[in-house]
């Protein structure tokens, strides 16, 4: 519970400060983005399996972001980063879809 | 012990069967093992777990928020500059009809005083002036139109079926050939020292845009040039353009073709004398040295 009021507590700072992102790190940022909706559905997804644990969601969330954001870092550097973020977006994406079944199935039983 | 048939295919089983990290699993069985269920912990994990919360959901904000900027920053920017450039073309526009205005006032004042004084000098000016593209022109002549082959609507044309700037550079060599006394291409004038070329798409008559059609108006006596031009290498140019959908049609007229001065001449070497050999007019010699009739770089096409 802590993670999820943290998280919002979080949100609504960067709402209200708005600071610059750096220009060097702005090509991660959708990545990113991305990897942390991933982690979200998954925390999701664990809590309504009635196995959500704050540790595990954050080194979760934590570890997807950066590590999408290191391997787009990567492709950049060897001259193929769109291409390595087209295979990251596609990896988290079928997780994501998997996983928002799974929360669908929880909540609709169907 | 069975192997699954896909065995070779580890990667993307993990992908598609386990979506949940493993991790879940794990600290809830840890969870169930342990004496207490789990439910309590150190006051540091939970500040800890907190804070990392908070900033994770800061940066992801501000990384959403950043994503969605870029775009309104860019078409602000985007209508800035092009209201300058619509700003800059009046201006250019309005400074241009000034030079125009004042070219008119110079020609006047100088028809005025040669008039009287000397009309061989008079004459001399003005078939200088003609020659050079600094004197409006009418008369008959040739209309020769060029344009590109026709598409449908936001079709793109293929390059072959446009009116390139050596197409027209061909046709106005062989309207020159023919015995034209002045050509205009959509109202630009060409001098001595104008420069038919292209950019990217874009034909450039004197550095300025011109687009398809492509109205050549050539000045002259409209039956020689219209047999001149027939024998020219123009005229077959045209056919072989015609073979790319080009749209062409010539038409003589004798009289009421206009062809405009072209605003910007100016000399780059030849500078003014002093208005001491001619000093019976030296209260007017400031108006007339303005475009001396030696400046001219080269006086035929």
């Amino acid at each position: 519970m802590i993670a999820v009021i943290g998280l919002v507590v979080g949100m609504i700072a960067g709402l209200a400060l708005q600071p610059e992102v750096p220009a060097f790190l702005a090509p991660y940022l959708p990545i990113a983005v991305i990897a942390a909706l991933d982690a979200l559905m998954g925390g999701l997804r664990a809590k309504l399996d009635g196995m959500f644990d704050d540790k595990v969601f954050l080194v979760s969330f934590l570890s997807n972001t950066v590590i999408a954001a290191f391997i787009v870092f990567l492709g950049d550097q060897l001259g193929v980063g769109s291409q390595m973020s087209t295979g990251v977006v596609v990896v988290l994406g079928i997780r994501i879809f998997s996983n928002s079944a799974a929360i669908r199935r929880h909540l609709f039983k169907a | 012990m069975t192997r699954r048939p896909d065995e070779s295919m580890t990667l993307l089983r993990e992908v598609m069967e386990r979506p949940l990290d493993p991790g879940y699993a794990a600290a809830a069985e840890r969870r169930a093992q342990s004496p207490d269920g789990g439910t309590r912990r150190a006051a540091w994990v939970t500040v800890t777990v907190f804070l990392v919360a908070a900033a994770i959901g800061l940066v992801v904000t501000v990384a959403a928020v950043t994503l969605r900027a870029p775009q309104p920053a860019a078409a602000e920017a985007r209508t800035l500059l092009e209201t300058e450039l619509a700003d800059r073309e009046r201006q250019a526009d309005a400074l241009g009809a000034e030079v125009d205005g004042l070219s008119d006032e110079v020609e006047a004042l100088r028809s005025q005083t040669f008039d009287d004084q000397d009309p061989d000098v008079q004459a001399a000016l003005l078939r200088d002036g003609v020659v050079s593209g600094s004197v409006a022109v009418e008369g008959g002549g040739l209309l020769l139109t060029l344009a590109d082959a026709s598409a449908l609507a936001g079709a793109e044309i293929d390059t072959d079926s446009r009116v390139h700037d050596d197409d027209l550079q061909r046709v106005v060599n062989s309207l020159w050939y023919a015995g034209a006394e002045a050509i205009s291409i959509n109202g630009r004038r060409l001098t001595p020292l104008s420069a038919i070329r292209s950019a990217g798409q874009a034909i450039l008559v004197d550095l300025q845009p011109v687009s398809s059609p492509y109205r050549i108006t050539a000045v002259g006596d409209p039956t020689t040039m219209q047999t001149e031009f027939a024998k020219s290498p123009g005229a077959s140019f045209i056919l072989t353009l015609s073979s790319f959908g080009i749209q062409s049609s010539t038409t003589p007229q004798s009289s009421g073709l206009s062809v405009p001065a072209d605003p910007s001449i100016q000399t780059f070497y030849a500078q003014p004398l002093d208005s001491n050999q001619d000093d019976a007019d030296d209260t007017d010699a400031d108006s007339t040295s303005t475009e001396p009739p030696t400046s001219d770089p080269e006086s035929t096409p």
